[in-house]
């Protein structure tokens, strides 16, 4: 996988790196496009966000200050085109928008094949696919935040400075959306025995 | 970073070590990122594409020219509105100028009316019912019913009118 880890910038070189735009594209649209899809749950979408998302940052480079971080920036622009994207197919809830939809079954197939027996492997599978049905679960902002918390790393003050939340709003939601997850593994065991 | 050691753990303020999955519910989120990644990759290892902007320029564009189209859209319905609503701004509904005209000229024709009442009232000699009662008295003894329907003529006038 590519890195997208970038030094910290200087002001004065925020905008000379976007200069070179391709660069920025090849070095965050890996992080960007996982963050869509995950949130999305349609490749096509997040394909597609994707592009708005950096064609969005090429026309604002201008505005780029360096104060956030070019991930934080970018994170952000998608986070905006995420919400602007969910509106608009609630109002067009008569398009069937979610045909090539990534499924709870594709996300438990992708798991790294590194477990020692194939029994263990179909457990990974299935505590994977509960997680993910809990994330599907969740409301728009729980699922931002636990995605970026558990799938981008993010910390919680970068979570906090992306989505515009207080801290103490960002650890709500987190909470929040690891008990679902908790609740929901916990009841399945429960079902199991 | 998703699973700190135990003495980081312990370093942590409460709130957060709820924040901070350990043990088997660690494992599993370190399996959702790694299927989630590896459900990307295959999307995102390619090269950028010449032009990969394209589809999303062409998209703002358009996206542009239907913004344009339904202002104005909403431009020239407000304003067929305005024109329909026009008319009856201007002009009062006629109904409402014919109802507070009608109601004038009966009081018209009535205060002439009542005028021309009042001059034959006045006109009129005084009523037998008036008359002094010796009068009245010599009246009841010869022809009651010639005299009382004298008397009450008048009367049956003002009833009738």
């Amino acid at each position: 996988m590519v890195s997208t880890e970038l030094p910290p910038l200087a002001r004065a070189e925020s905008v000379l790196e976007l200069a070179d735009f391709d660069e920025v594209v090849r070095l965050y649209r890996p992080r960007i496009f996982r963050f869509l899809m995950a949130s999305l749950s349609d490749r096509d979408a997040a394909e597609s966000l994707t592009q708005d998302c950096f064609l969005k940052a090429y026309n604002a480079r201008h505005q780029f200050r360096g104060e956030s971080s070019l991930s934080t920036w970018l994170t952000r622009i998608a986070l905006n085109l995420v919400r602007d994207h969910l509106r608009s197919r609630r109002m067009r809830f008569w398009q069937r928008t979610r045909d090539t939809a990534l499924d709870i079954v594709d996300v438990g197939e992708w798991i790294p094949d590194g477990a020692s027996s194939p029994e263990q492997v179909c457990l990974q599978q299935e505590r994977v696919r509960e997680i993910w049905k809990s994330v599907e679960q969740f409301s728009r902002q729980q699922r931002t935040v636990f995605l970026l918390r558990f799938v981008e790393e993010m910390e919680l003050a970068e979570i906090a400075e992306t989505t515009g939340m207080n801290t103490s709003t960002v650890k709500s939601h987190l909470y929040r959306a690891l008990r679902i997850v908790r609740d929901r593994a916990s009841g399945k065991s429960e079902g199991e025995q | 970073m998703n699973t700190h050691p135990n003495q980081s753990r312990e370093a942590l303020p409460p709130d957060e070590v709820m924040l901070e999955p350990a043990g088997q519910f660690a494992a599993d989120l370190r399996n959702l990122r790694s299927a989630v990644q590896r459900a990307a990759d295959p999307q995102t290892a390619q090269p950028v594409p010449f032009g990969w902007l394209n589809a999303a320029k062409r998209r703002h564009r358009t996206a542009q020219r239907r913004g344009v189209l339904a202002w104005s859209l909403v431009t020239v319905c407000a304003a067929l509105l305005c024109i329909g609503t026009l008319p009856f701004l201007h002009h009062p509904a006629p109904p409402v100028t014919a109802h507070q005209v009608v109601p004038v000229q009966p009081v018209v024709i009535d205060d002439t009316a009542l005028l021309e009442q009042v001059d034959t009232a006045v006109s009129e000699s005084v009523p037998t019912s008036l008359a002094p009662l010796a009068t009245l008295d010599d009246l009841s003894s010869t022809t009651s019913t010639n005299t009382e329907s004298s008397l009450n003529a008048p009367e049956k006038k003002n009833v009738a009118q």
